[in-house]
C-alpha cells in the first residue's frame, strides 16, 4: 500500500513543483532572491529595474523575486520549510547560531573572491563570519539605535521640533507635555515578537549595562543588571506616573511604525534608518518626520546598540546558483557601497521611483569609504536631511556596541513579557521580573 | 414540524404574553441588529473614510467626505484580487478532494460492502477523536518532505482526510433504498457504473450537505494555510490579511477586510435556505 | 393511537429468497478489483495525511529532532521538559480560564435566544439571519476588525460608544485582566449564531403534545420552558457543552492574532504554546516538545470526553 501511495503522490508532486529548481527550462541558472514585501509600486518598478539590469549583464543568470521579510516568527518555519529565498537576508543577532548550525551556505569562497573583501569594518565582519573569519554572511547594512520623533506633535505641544530631548529626564519631560497637550502618546515602545526584548536591550545599553557577559567560552547573562532595572523603572515611571505612554502597548516593528506614520505617537527607539520603510510602507509625511541621538545616560559604559543586516544564501543551494546568488548580493546590496557608478546608479533609480534615499546609516566598511559614498550620491538625496540632523551630527561620536552574540533572539522573547508587564502591571515587580528571565536565560545559554 | 412552541395559540390571545412576546422579541432583534449588522455596517463605512477621521471619530459618518481610493488601493497595490483568486482555488480543490474521498469511500463501505469494512470503518472513525492539534506538527514535516510547500496540494490533500464527511455519506448511502442497486446488478452493471450512474444522482443532498462544510471550511482555515504556504503569491486571503495589515495605512487595510467580506457575506445572503440548514443538519447528526 | 393490536391471520406470502442472484452478486462485490480501486482516495488520503502523522506524532514525541541531522531518542525528556516549562501552567490556566469564561458567556445566550426565537410569528427568518451573519464572516476578519474596535485609547470604537453613556475607557487587550475577556466575547460573537440554529431546528422537533400536556397540568409558560422545553433538548445540549468544551481547548486565532500571547503571557494558551514551541522560536523548531504537549492534550480531552459520556448516559433523552 506504500508503494501505490508514494506513486500516487510522487505524480502529483511532479505536477505541482513550484519555483525553487536549479536551472530554467533554457538552461538558465535561476535564483530565487529577495524582495520586501508592501512596496508601494515606485519601490518595486526600481527593484524590477535592478533585477533586469543584473540579467543583461549576467545572461546565464535568471533571476526570481520572491517577497520576503524576516520576522522572528515566520523564519524558523521558512527555514524548515526550505522556502526560504536563495538569497535573503537576516539581522546581525541570526548570523552565529546560522553559521554553526549549517543552516546557510557556506560561499566564504566566492566571498572572499569579492575585491573589497578584507575591507569590512571589524565589528561588522564578525557577525557574519565563522571563529576563523569565513565569511559566510555577507554584511550589507549596519544602523544604530535612534530616537524618532513626530515635529508636528512637537509642534502643537509647544515643543521646539529642532530640539529635541538629549537626556532621558527631557524625554520624559517631552512626553508628558505632548501627552496633555496632543492627547496621543508621548513615548511608545515596543513589545511584542521579539522586539520587546530588543528596545529593552537597547535602553539597557543606553543606561551603562548590558545583558550578556562573555568570559572566555561562558556567556553569563546580566539581564537583571542594575542598569536595566534603572532603565524598565524610568519607563514604569512615564507609563504609570505620567501616563504618557497612551493606552495600546502590544506592538512590534510594523505596528509601532504605523502608530508612528499616522500620527497616534510622539517619540520611539529604533533602527536609525526607519524612515525609508516608514515612507515606502506607511505613507509617513515627510514633514512629520525627525530623528535625534538616543540620550545616553550610563557614563563610560553607555552605548547604542548596533545592529544590522545580513545576506545569506540558502543551505539548500547547489553550486552554480551559490555562485550567481553571490553575484548577486555584490550586484545588488554591496556594489552600491563601493563602486561610484553602481552607487550613483541606484540613488538615481530609488530617487526616480520616488523612494527614499539618504536615510541614516552607519557603515558597513570603514568610515572613509562611507564618506566618499555620501558625496556620490548626494544629488539625489531626497530624505530631509535638515530634520535628521539631531541624529546624523553626532551619530559617529556615539560609542556603538554590538547586540550580545548568544541566543539573542530567544533572550529577546523572555524579556518580552517583561516589558509588557512593566507596561500593563501598575504593580509590576521589575527585579522580580528580571531575576526569573536571568535564571531561563542562563539555562538557555549553557545550553549551548 | 409543529406550527406552536412554547406558547399556545391560549397564550397568545393573553394581553400580558402578548404584550411581553412583543417587547421581549423587539429588544431581541434589535440586539441581533447591532450584534449582527453593526459590526459590518461599520466595516462598509469605514472602508471609504480617511485614516484620521476613523481615527479620532470612529463612529462619526464621514465628518470630511469620502475617500473611494481606498478600495481602488486595496484592489491595485494590495492585489486583493489576487488573494481572492488563491482563496477560491484553495475552497474548490478541497472541495473536490473532500468530495471524492468521502463519496468513493462511502460507496465502498456502505454499498460494496468488502468483508474487512468493519475494520476499515473503525479506523476512519477513530480519527474523529484524535484532536486536531496532534497532527500539526508531523503533517507539517509530511508535507515538507514531499515537496508540497508552497502548492495548493498542501491544502487540498489533507483535507481529504476528513472523517466527518466520510461518516455523513455513509449514513445517507446506507439509506438509500437497495433494491434500486439490485436492480442495477441485475442489469449488469458493474461497480463504476453503480456508483457514477445509480448513487451518485441520487446522492444530492448529502453532496450538498458536505460542499457547503467543504467550502466553509476552506474559506476560514488559517494556522494550516499559514505554516504550509509561506510564499505570499500564493497565500490565501486569511493568510495574507494579518501580515498585510503591518505595511499598510489604515483606511486601505479596512477597505481590503471590506472586500474580503463581500464575498461571503453576498453568498450567505443569497444562498440563505442552504448554510442554515446545512447548519441545521450538523446538529442533527451530531444530536 | 391506542387501538388494539390487529392481528393479520391470512397466510404469509411466500417469496422464495433469490439466492443464487445473491451469491453471484456477492462475489462481485466482497472485496475485489473494483472495491479496492473505489477504497484507494481515502486509503491514499488518510494514510499519508491523518494515520502515519498520528503514529509519527507519538514517535517524535520520544525523540528530538532538528532538522539538520537525524532524530534522536530521548525517552521521557520532552514529556519532562514540557512539564517543567513554567510557561505550560500559565498556558493550562489560561485556556481553562477562556473554557470558563466561554461556557458562561458563550452557551446559556444561544439557547435563550433560540428559545425567544422560535416564538416569533413574524418575520422569522431575519432573525436567523441576522444570528447567523457574524458566523459567516471569515474568523480572519472578523478578529482584525474586532482588533481594531479593541483599541484602548478613548478615540477606540468600543471606548466611544461606552464614552456615550459615561463609561470609562477600557484596556481592551491591554490589560491581563480583560485581554482573555475580549477575546471570549469576540469568539462567543462569532460562533453564537451557529449554535442559535442548531437550537432552533432541535426545538422544532418537540413534540406539541407535550406542551399541552403539561398546560393541562396548569404549567406557566416559564414551567413549560423549565420541564418540557429543556428535557426535550437535552440530547443536543449535552453533545454541544463537549463539543464546545473540546473545541475552546484548542483555541488558536484569537490569542494569536489578538494579543500573541500577551500582555505578559495571559492569552497564552495551550495551542499557542504548541505553536510556539514547534514552530516560532527563532533559529530551532522544538518538534519534540511540541508534539508531546499536543500528545497530553490529546490523552486528556479523550479521558474527558470518555468520562463525560459515561457520566452522561444515564441522562441523555436519546
Amino acid at each position: 500500500m506504500k508503494s501505490i501511495a508514494v506513486l500516487a503522490v510522487a505524480t502529483a508532486v511532479l505536477a505541482a513543483c513550484s519555483g525553487g529548481g536549479a536551472t530554467s527550462a533554457d538552461g538558465k541558472t535561476v535564483v530565487n532572491v529577495s524582495l520586501d514585501p508592501g512596496l508601494e509600486q515606485g519601490a518595486i518598478d526600481a527593484f524590477n529595474a535592478r533585477v533586469a539590469a543584473f540579467e543583461s549583464a549576467n545572461p546565464t543568470i535568471d533571476l526570481v523575486p520572491r517577497e520576503y521579510k524576516w520576522d522572528a516568527t515566520t523564519f524558523t518555519t521558512q527555514l524548515a520549510g526550505g522556502t526560504l529565498p536563495d538569497v535573503f537576508t537576516v539581522p546581525f543577532t541570526d548570523g552565529r547560531g546560522l553559521i554553526e548550525r549549517k543552516q546557510i551556505a557556506d560561499i566564504s569562497g566566492q566571498v572572499a573572491a569579492l575585491p573589497y573583501a578584507g575591507k569590512f569594518s571589524k565589528e561588522v565582519a564578525k557577525a557574519g563570519s565563522t571563529d576563523n573569519g569565513k565569511m559566510w554572511a555577507v554584511p550589507i547594512a549596519a544602523h544604530g539605535q535612534a530616537l524618532h520623533y513626530n515635529r508636528t506633535l512637537f509642534t502643537q505641544a509647544g515643543l521646539d521640533p529642532d530640539k529635541p530631548p538629549t537626556t532621558w529626564d527631557e524625554i520624559r519631560a517631552d512626553a508628558k507635555r505632548i501627552a496633555e497637550k496632543t492627547g496621543q502618546a508621548g513615548f511608545a515602545m515596543m513589545t511584542s515578537g521579539n522586539t520587546g526584548g530588543w528596545i529593552a536591550t537597547t535602553l539597557a545599553y543606553a543606561f551603562g549595562g548590558r545583558t550578556e557577559q562573555l568570559d572566555g567560552d561562558h556567556a553569563k547573562s546580566t539581564v537583571d543588571s542594575p542598569e536595566m532595572v534603572k532603565a524598565l523603572q524610568a519607563v514604569k515611571a512615564m507609563r504609570w506616573d505620567d501616563n504618557s505612554m497612551g493606552a495600546n502597548f502590544l506592538y512590534e516593528w510594523g505596528t509601532i511604525n504605523q502608530d508612528f506614520a499616522a500620527g497616534r505617537i510622539g517619540m520611539y527607539v529604533s533602527g536609525g534608518g526607519n524612515y525609508g520603510s516608514l515612507k515606502a510602507q506607511n505613507a509617513m509625511k515627510p514633514e512629520d518626520y525627525g530623528v535625534a541621538a538616543l540620550p545616553l545616560t550610563g557614563g563610560a559604559n553607555a552605548g547604542v546598540l548596533g545592529g544590522g543586516t545580513l545576506a545569506a544564501v540558502s543551505a539548500k543551494a547547489p553550486e552554480p546558483v551559490k555562485a550567481a546568488a553571490v553575484k548577486w548580493i555584490d550586484f545588488y546590496y554591496l556594489e552600491k557601497l563601493t563602486t561610484k557608478d553602481a552607487a550613483v546608479a541606484d540613488a538615481k533609480t530609488t530617487a526616480d521611483s520616488g523612494q527614499a534615499v539618504g536615510s541614516p546609516e552607519l557603515p558597513v566598511f570603514d568610515k572613509a569609504a562611507f564618506d566618499e559614498r555620501m558625496t556620490w550620491i548626494a544629488q539625489y538625496v531626497n530624505v530631509p536631511v535638515k530634520q535628521m540632523t539631531p541624529y546624523t551630527d553626532k551619530m559617529f561620536d556615539q560609542p556603538l556596541v554590538p547586540e550580545p552574540t548568544r541566543s539573542t533572539q530567544q533572550v529577546y522573547a523572555l524579556l518580552d513579557p517583561v516589558v509588557q508587564s512593566v507596561l500593563t502591571d501598575r504593580g509590576a515587580d521589575i527585579p522580580g521580573l528580571l531575576n526569573g528571565v536571568q535564571t531561563q536565560a542562563q539555562a538557555l545559554l549553557d545550553k549551548k | 414540524m409543529s406550527d406552536r412552541g412554547v406558547l399556545s395559540s391560549f397564550d397568545w390571545r393573553r394581553g400580558r404574553v402578548r404584550g411581553t412576546a412583543r417587547v421581549v422579541h423587539t429588544v431581541l432583534l434589535v440586539l441581533l441588529f447591532l450584534a449582527g449588522l453593526g459590526p459590518v455596517l461599520w466595516l462598509a463605512k469605514s472602508a471609504i473614510t480617511p485614516t484620521q477621521d476613523t481615527l479620532r471619530d470612529p463612529l462619526a459618518l464621514w465628518p470630511h467626505g469620502f475617500d473611494f481610493a481606498n478600495l481602488a488601493t486595496a484592489w491595485t497595490r494590495v492585489q486583493i484580487d489576487k488573494y481572492f483568486l488563491n482563496t477560491v482555488l484553495i475552497a474548490a480543490g478541497a472541495w473536490l478532494v473532500q468530495l471524492l474521498v468521502a463519496t468513493t469511500a462511502g460507496f465502498a463501505l456502505s454499498v460494496l460492502r468488502p468483508r474487512y469494512r468493519k475494520v476499515l470503518a473503525g479506523v476512519v472513525l477513530a480519527t474523529l477523536f484524535v484532536p486536531s492539534v496532534v497532527l500539526l506538527v508531523p503533517l507539517y514535516l509530511t508535507v515538507v518532505d514531499l515537496s508540497m510547500i508552497n502548492t495548493f496540494w498542501a491544502v487540498w490533500l489533507p483535507a481529504g482526510a476528513n472523517a466527518f464527511n466520510i461518516l455523513l455519506v455513509q449514513r445517507f448511502f446506507d439509506n438509500l433504498p437497495r433494491e434500486v442497486f439490485e436492480a442495477a446488478r441485475v442489469d449488469g452493471a458493474g461497480p463504476f457504473r453503480l456508483f457514477w450512474s445509480v448513487v451518485l444522482p441520487m446522492s444530492r443532498p448529502i453532496l450538498g450537505v458536505v460542499s457547503v462544510f467543504a467550502v466553509i471550511a476552506a474559506w476560514k482555515d488559517f494556522l494550516w494555510p499559514m505554516l504550509v504556504l509561506p510564499d505570499p503569491a500564493v497565500q490565501p486571503l486569511s493568510v495574507r490579511l494579518p501580515a498585510l495589515q503591518r505595511f499598510i495605512e489604515l483606511d486601505v487595510f479596512l477597505a481590503a477586510l471590506a472586500i474580503s467580506t463581500v464575498i461571503p457575506v453576498a453568498l450567505f445572503l443569497a444562498f440563505q435556505r442552504l448554510f442554515l440548514n446545512g447548519g441545521a443538519l450538523s446538529g442533527a447528526v451530531k444530536g | 393511537m391506542t387501538a388494539p393490536p390487529t392481528v393479520d391471520r391470512r397466510p404469509a406470502p411466500v417469496v422464495p429468497p433469490p439466492a443464487p442472484v445473491k451469491r453471484r452478486v456477492r462475489r462481485v462485490r466482497g472485496g475485489g478489483l473494483g472495491t479496492v480501486v473505489f477504497l484507494l482516495p481515502m486509503l491514499v488520503v488518510f494514510g499519508l495525511f491523518s494515520w502515519a502523522p498520528i503514529v509519527q506524532s507519538v514517535v517524535m514525541s520520544f525523540q528530538e529532532t532538528n532538522l539538520v541531522t537525524a532524530p534522536t531518542f530521548v525517552g521521557l525528556d520532552n514529556f519532562r521538559a514540557v512539564l517543567a516549562d513554567p510557561l505550560l501552567w500559565t498556558a493550562v490556566r489560561n485556556t481553562l480560564w477562556f473554557a470558563v469564561l466561554a461556557l458562561l458567556l458563550g452557551y446559556p445566550i444561544p439557547l435563550v435566544a433560540a428559545v425567544l426565537m422560535s416564538e416569533v410569528r413574524r418575520f422569522k427568518g431575519l432573525y436567523s439571519t441576522l444570528a447567523y451573519l457574524p458566523v459567516v464572516i471569515p474568523p480572519v476578519v472578523a478578529v482584525l476588525l474586532w482588533k481594531f474596535f479593541y483599541d484602548a485609547s478613548p478615540t477606540g470604537v468600543f471606548n466611544t460608544l461606552l464614552g456615550s453613556v459615561g463609561l470609562g475607557p477600557v484596556p481592551w487587550l491591554q490589560d491581563a485582566s480583560t485581554a482573555m475577556v475580549s477575546l471570549v466575547i469576540e469568539a462567543t460573537w462569532a460562533a453564537a449564531g451557529g449554535t442559535v440554529i442548531i437550537y432552533l431546528a432541535a426545538l422544532t422537533g418537540v413534540p406539541p403534545e407535550l406542551y399541552e400536556a403539561a398546560e393541562i397540568d396548569g404549567a406557566s409558560v416559564w414551567g413549560k420552558v423549565w420541564h418540557v422545553t429543556i428535557p426535550r433538548l437535552r440530547g443536543v445540549l449535552l453533545i454541544t457543552f463537549i463539543l464546545q468544551i473540546v473545541g475552546t481547548a484548542q483555541v488558536f486565532l484569537e490569542p494569536f492574532l489578538f494579543t500573541g500571547g500577551g500582555p505578559a503571557n495571559s492569552t497564552t494558551t495551550i495551542l499557542l504554546l504548541i505553536y510556539n514551541y514547534a514552530f516560532a522560536n527563532s533559529l530551532g523548531g522544538d518538534y519534540g516538545s511540541a508534539t508531546a504537549l499536543s500528545l497530553m492534550l490529546a490523552v486528556v480531552l479523550g479521558v474527558l470526553s470518555a468520562v463525560y459520556f459515561r457520566l452522561t448516559r444515564s441522562w441523555s433523552a436519546s
